[in-house]
């Protein structure tokens, strides 16, 4: 780690290559449909004639960028641009709904930047001891984090427990239609060829998150989004005092995004949910989670961002990457002809110092530009009038399914969640909990039948499940998690009803 | 529109019913398991219907219990909501043969009509309609050229 790695990374090439990186790559992940994933797969092959530090950094920057954008379709139209952004629609449209949106994108800017120079910095420093904890989780621990995260729907039920878990289940049971991944058994198709492929993540969060919205504008003449008479620009001090006071939330979801990023499949979505449940765990007498709550943003979008910095740590040192925009960037690696492993940081170290040290630049110039590109896309959205912006969103969410497999089948399916989504949330049945079901329903499932099997043929399923220290560590949150607002609740009840008498 | 003793009785019915599909797809979940042919495709859906079953009967019980006039489809026109919809499904099952763009314009003409709450003039028909290909043929070259997305 030199300083001169530093200076390497500080190029006029490198940093215009970090500029239009996280530029490129926040266009991209604005767009619903259009994923980190996606964005990367597009332009790797213009990396390939690159200096892999270079080309790395590009990698990065886009990465970086494409998880920052999604919350901009978050927050102005309920529609997670990427799944990282998820938790970020909870309070993020409530805001934009409020005419706070601008507060919101500026909020989600500062996050961002603050989650990804943590997972950068976690990336440069601590990079070998943390790639342990990969090794660490084995399938029992996945199965747990995926319950922790499932915990979440407690708190998104709006004081219907029932519903909420019949939604989490019913997602759950969704997650399953398809070919099973475990033992190839074809499950809840009723032999139609259109649910082979099961219900893709990203379809799935456009119809349950887009289509609802818009059949709601379409059917009031009221403006889509409340607005001040004067929208000048993102309220950038306004957002930075609501982030300073938020400090300590900053840094535990940059953390928990980090650790989450770590680990191989977990990813994003994942960070910012477990990150927002811990908020939401955390939150301070008179803050309203779910109903604009500035800390749920912040939450959010820290860990989304410090996933990015968090993921590159087993893909460099172990060679395992933690997501698919990881696993993009190790081929990009192998095409270079850079071998990644323990001893990269010591073989390679010009190339992985440079690299680690252009991602804190991209993050860093991701402020200017976030805040600059969020200006456009507030002012845009609020001033397009409803009779376009409604057509506009829905050809975009056509277009966004499709572009996913090339299949007409998931605009099919998109668009029947989304109608099926609308219904039963009139009644009670949000689409949180289906969408929690939905992308950690298979986490769970792998993790479980894994750890029965493992269990099963070591004679000691209770101590599979129950007895490592990691997953006794995670089921203790999560029992924290579902029962502690209730015992506060309990007690204050009682404490009333003391004063009272 | 709808009015009040309508809607209450909407929002009751609504729930009952929407709970009891739930219920019914835990059902139904629990029969398909019945044919995988390996044990660990069959436990997590079989331990998740069973949860659906038990936690949609139980919000099925409590509002049948206990009625109120929570839920419904609430205010709003029935047949913007409804050529929205139809407009969009129209175009996914017109894509194969019409092609992306004719698709998604007819995708695009469902959605503007039944957004626009406005008196129609002749300077919005231009304006809205024209802004309206533009962005789809910005969209259509974007996906198609630049991410080399092979739209039909």
């Amino acid at each position: 780690m030199e300083f001169g790695h530093f200076l390497s990374a500080l190029t006029p090439l490198n940093l215009g290559l970090a500029l239009f990186g996280v530029i490129a790559g926040t266009v991209v992940g604005s767009i619903p449909g259009l994923t980190a994933t996606m964005a990367l797969a597009v332009l790797v092959p213009i990396t390939f004639s690159m200096e892999p530090a270079s080309a790395l950094i590009l990698l990065g920057a886009i990465y970086t960028g494409a998880i920052y954008g999604g919350a901009y379709s978050a927050i102005l139209l309920n529609t997670p641009g990427t799944p990282s952004a998820i938790a970020t629609t909870f309070d993020g449209y409530p805001m934009a709904k409020r005419g706070d949106g601008d507060l919101a994108v500026a909020l989600a800017c500062f996050a961002s930047v603050f989650g990804g120079m943590v997972g950068a910095i976690a990336l440069l420093f601590l990079a070998p001891p943390l790639s342990k904890v990969a090794l660490a989780f084995g399938p029992v621990e996945y199965f747990w984090l995926s319950v922790f995260g499932l915990s979440l729907i407690a708190s998104l039920s709006d004081g219907n427990l029932a519903k909420g878990l019949a939604g989490g289940a019913f997602g759950m049971i969704l997650s399953t239609v398809g070919v099973a991944e475990i033992s190839a058994d074809i499950r809840l198709t009723f032999g139609s060829q259109v649910l082979i492929g099961g219900f893709g993540v990203v379809g799935a969060l456009i119809g349950l998150y887009c289509i609802p919205v818009l059949i709601d504008l379409v059917a009031v003449p009221d403006r889509h989004l409340k607005v001040e008479d004067d929208v000048k620009s993102v309220r950038i001090g306004e957002a930075y005092r609501i982030a300073m006071k938020s400090k300590f939330n900053l840094v535990r979801s940059s953390v928990i995004g980090t650790v989450v990023g770590i680990l191989p499949g977990a990813g994003g979505s994942v960070a910012g949910l477990v990150a927002y449940s811990e908020a939401k765990r955390t939150a301070k007498p008179g803050q309203k989670f779910g109903e604009g709550e500035p800390d749920g943003i912040l939450a959010t979008e820290s860990a989304n961002n410090a996933t990015v910095g968090g993921g590159f740590i087993p893909t460099l040192v172990l060679g395992i990457p933690g997501t698919p925009p990881d696993a993009i960037v190790l081929g990009a690696l192998l095409i270079q002809g850079v071998r990644t492993g323990p001893s990269m940081f010591s073989q390679s170290g010009s190339i992985v110092y440079t690299f680690i040290y252009g991602l804190i630049i991209a993050t860093i110039l991701m402020l200017p530009a976030g805040l600059l590109i969020g200006r456009y896309a507030y002012k845009s959205i609020v001033s397009i009038p409803k009779a376009v912006l409604v057509p506009a969103v829905g050809f975009m969410t056509i277009i966004g399914t499709f572009a996913i497999h090339n299949s007409v089948s998931d605009v099919f399916i998109m668009l029947s969640l989304g109608v099926f989504g609308w219904v039963v949330a009139r009644f009670g049945f949000k689409a949180s909990p289906i969408v929690l079901g939905l992308i950690l329903g298979p986490i769970a499932e792998q993790g479980f039948v894994q750890g029965w099997t493992i269990g099963a043929a070591t004679n000691n399923l209770l101590g599979m499940f129950f007895g490592r220290p990691i997953s006794q560590g995670i089921l203790a949150f999560t029992l924290i998690t579902l029962f502690l607002p209730l015992f506060l609740e309990r007690k204050h009840r009682k404490t009333a009803r003391k004063t009272n008498q | 529109m709808i009015n009040a003793p309508e809607a209450n009785s909407q929002g009751q019915m609504g729930s009952l019913l929407v709970s009891f599909f739930f219920v019914i797809a835990g059902v139904v979940t629990l029969y398909d398991t019945t044919g995988y042919t390996d044990r660990d495709s069959q436990v997590f859906p079989q331990t998740v219907a069973i949860i659906l079953i038990i936690t949609a009967s139980i919000s099925l019980v409590t509002r049948f219990l206990k009625p109120s006039d929570e839920g419904g489809f609430g205010d709003g026109v029935w047949w913007r909501r409804c050529l929205l919809i139809a407009a969009m499904f129209l175009a996914c099952f017109t894509m194969p043969y019409l092609g992306f763009l004719p698709a998604g314009a007819i995708a695009f003409a469902g959605g503007l009509i039944a957004a626009m709450h406005d008196r129609w003039s002749v300077g919005t028909v231009l304006l809205y309609w024209v802004s309206g290909a533009v962005t789809m043929v910005a969209f259509f070259s974007l996906f198609k050229f630049v991410l080399l997305v092979p739209l039909p």
